[in-house]
């Protein structure tokens, strides 16, 4: 086993307990700062995978603004997460979880279905061990091919992010102000 | 490393984002699951575009897209959050029904 081997299966439990903790975690802030550290993970994956644009893109949108904006909500609204029964033991919340359907099984069986089918069809089909050699300059071929083939999408992607500013603020205006 | 080893762990994140979509009561939860999921999906479309086509940068082109996409679906999903969670206490999804008839 090579060392980026080791170094990228160390990144990855890294993030999937990050990961973890963001599902698991009893508290929503807590929930929200690790969903940042989860996010700083998966830009260190993008960098063994030679994606350095998506890294520094993945850095600045999903840890600089999202995780940012979420906290932000979360001390501006006040928002909590009621937990049913916080003193009961452990097995007890986990059994109930397990029996009520809507909220335990279900979902769990969902989830690890999924995962599991994902799992069963990646591994069966015979995929290339190693990536070819790197390309030089990934970061000019992407500004390549976004501003003459992607032009279009990428100017609707700009008037989607001024529609959602424009929607975002009016949403969380106060009645007081909309109303006046 | 091997494409299935990135591979399980976009399957892995994926599920854990899924669980949490379905389960959680928390709206702001739920709006964090799902940034997982499209993370998962994210790392996909680099992984293949890295050990398919190395030479055309299409799938990072789309996980830029969908990252854009992501941001501002975070940016009006918590708005609403905000409205809501002014007019009462918490933002479990259970007892939002504001557009039930």
């Amino acid at each position: 086993m090579s060392a980026i081997q080791v170094i990228y299966l160390l990144v990855t439990a890294a993030t999937l307990l990050c990961g973890y903790g963001v599902v698991a975690s009893s508290r929503l802030m807590h929930s929200a700062l690790w969903l940042g550290a989860t996010f700083v993970g998966m830009a260190a994956i993008f960098v063994l995978l030679d994606a350095d644009f998506l890294a520094a893109a993945q850095i600045l949108i999903y840890v600089g603004a999202i995780t940012t904006m979420i906290l932000f909500g979360i001390m501006l609204s006040d928002i909590r997460d009621l937990r049913p029964e916080p003193g009961a033991p452990v097995w007890t919340r986990l059994l109930r979880l397990v029996l009520s359907p809507r909220r335990g099984l279900l979902p769990l069986l969902a989830a690890v279905g999924f995962t599991a089918a994902l799992w069963v069809v990646t591994a069966r089909t015979p995929w290339p061990a190693e990536p070819a050699a790197a390309p030089d300059n990934v970061t000019a071929s992407i500004g390549d091919v976004m501003f003459s083939q992607y032009v279009l999408p990428f100017e609707i992607a700009s008037v989607l992010l001024l529609v959602a500013l424009v929607g975002a603020i009016v949403l969380a205006m106060r009645e007081e102000v909309r109303s006046r | 490393m091997p494409l299935h080893w990135v591979l399980a762990t976009s399957a892995l994140l994926f599920g854990l984002g899924l669980y949490g979509a379905l389960a959680l009561h928390n709206a702001v939860r739920i709006l964090m699951s799902i940034e997982l999921m499209l993370n998962s999906v994210n790392l996909n479309l680099v992984a293949f575009s890295r050990y398919l086509h190395p030479d055309q940068p299409k799938g990072l082109i789309m996980a830029i897209f969908i990252m854009t996409v992501a941001a501002a679906e975070a940016a009006v999903g918590l708005a609403i959050f905000l409205i809501i969670a002014r007019n009462r206490t918490d933002v479990d999804v259970d007892k939002i029904h504001l557009l039930k008839g």
